[in-house]
């Protein structure tokens, strides 16, 4: 069963979590597909497809732990990139104060 | 308190006046005292007539042998007490890694003083870098109380007071101008037996949120993100050879790295105190567990 977060309940330090664009994107062009990334993540964040073209596709994007970017080291033709860290901080202290 | 805490530095020389090799070695010792002032020199003459001042301290001091040349009278002097120096220095190699002639006379050259200059120079690094790997055995912590809960068979514990948290499950212990960082015990509790460690580097700059370091269980690889920015300036060494450290004891043997910290009141808007973590710690152990006993009640039925 794959598990997936209601993402308009949860929270990441008490932001709501679908307001923080934090996942991998996944570069096509480097991409190999060996899945590695896929096999690696505890949280259900990838899915494999039928798409010959993308067989592999970012699925639970809110299920991605904010600020972890543990499956990226599994990647060795480097094909995984998260957004930066300090404006993911920064737009979470905005978030939290409103 | 752990006697090793207290333990004193000395430094034995060789007293051999009579070759250029022995004036060497007590100059290299004269630098060290020089440079490093807490460094007590050992008299080789004195100590091997057996000065009672000499015999108690060296039975719990850490010592570093200056060797003049293969007699190697001070390491003997050590070994006839069953005792095992911290580290030995052995002129003659150190003449050929700085490639430097012993002089035949037995005033030293300007050659043979910046000989000893280097090698003292040397064993000062070696101290101070092994000030900065301080191990589990000369940290100190001071007794803590704990907000606990046990769910079936697993029981975690978060500190009360003195450390702060970020949602990664990890922590952050200030103390001044610097802190510890580790990883909470819901991590630790999540990755099973932690098998293998991969620490920092000594002197990286870390933002808040960075990934300073990385442990590995018979299930996973995790990441221990930071809840603070600064400069690392310190590495648990120990969890290389005893990573289960981090499973036993994760808020104090288990400490990861100290970073000097750079604004730490800033980082803070980003963390949660005991009680906030004890809660949020709570919440996620009910998720997983609710998750679990919904997968276990569908494949029952």
């Amino acid at each position: 069963m794959s598990k997936s977060y209601d993402a308009d309940k949860e929270t990441f330090m008490g932001a709501p979590r679908n307001k923080i664009p934090w996942w991998p994107t996944i570069d096509y062009n480097k991409c190999n597909f060996c899945m590695e990334c896929d096999k690696f993540c505890p949280h259900d964040v990838y899915a494999k497809t039928d798409n010959e073209k993308q067989p592999l596709i970012v699925k639970n994007q809110y299920n991605c732990v904010v600020f972890c970017r543990a499956c990226a080291k599994t990647c060795a033709p480097d094909a995984l990139t998260f957004p930066e860290k300090s404006k993911i901080s920064k737009l979470i202290k905005e978030l939290r104060s409103q | 308190m752990n006697p090793l805490a207290t333990k004193i530095l000395c430094i034995l020389p060789c007293n051999g006046l009579d070759k250029s090799l022995g004036v060497i070695a007590r100059e290299v010792s004269l630098k060290v005292i020089e440079k490093k002032s807490d460094v007590q020199l050992i008299c080789p003459v004195l100590l091997n007539n057996g000065d009672e001042k000499y015999e108690t301290l060296i039975q719990t001091a850490k010592i570093i042998i200056i060797n003049g040349c293969m007699t190697r009278c001070p390491t003997k002097l050590i070994e006839e007490r069953n005792l095992k120096p911290f580290r030995q220095i052995m002129i003659p190699d150190m003449s050929k890694k700085y490639k430097v002639k012993p002089t035949k006379d037995l005033i030293l050259n300007e050659e043979n003083i910046k000989l000893a200059e280097l090698v003292a120079d040397e064993i000062i690094a070696d101290l101070n870098k092994s000030d900065q790997e301080k191990d589990n055995a000369i940290r100190e912590f001071q007794e803590q109380e704990f907000f606990d809960i046990t769910v079936d068979k697993y029981y975690f514990t978060v500190p009360k007071d003195g450390y702060f948290f970020n949602e990664n499950d990890c922590w952050i212990k200030p103390e001044g101008n610097t802190a510890l960082l580790g990883i909470t015990d819901y991590l630790q509790n999540a990755a099973a037996d932690i098998l293998f460690v991969d620490l920092p580097e000594l002197g990286s700059e870390i933002e808040q949120f960075d990934d300073v370091g990385s442990f590995e269980s018979s299930k996973t690889v995790l990441q221990l993100i930071s809840p603070g920015s600064g400069k690392i300036f310190a590495v648990n060494k120990s969890l290389e050879q005893n990573p289960e450290y981090c499973n036993q004891d994760p808020y104090r043997k288990g400490w990861f790295a100290e970073i000097e910290l750079k604004n730490f009141e800033e980082d803070k808007e980003l963390l949660m105190n005991g009680l906030e973590y004890f809660d949020c710690m709570k919440k996620k152990i009910m998720k997983k567990k609710n998750h679990l006993d919904q997968i276990k009640s569908e494949n029952d039925v």
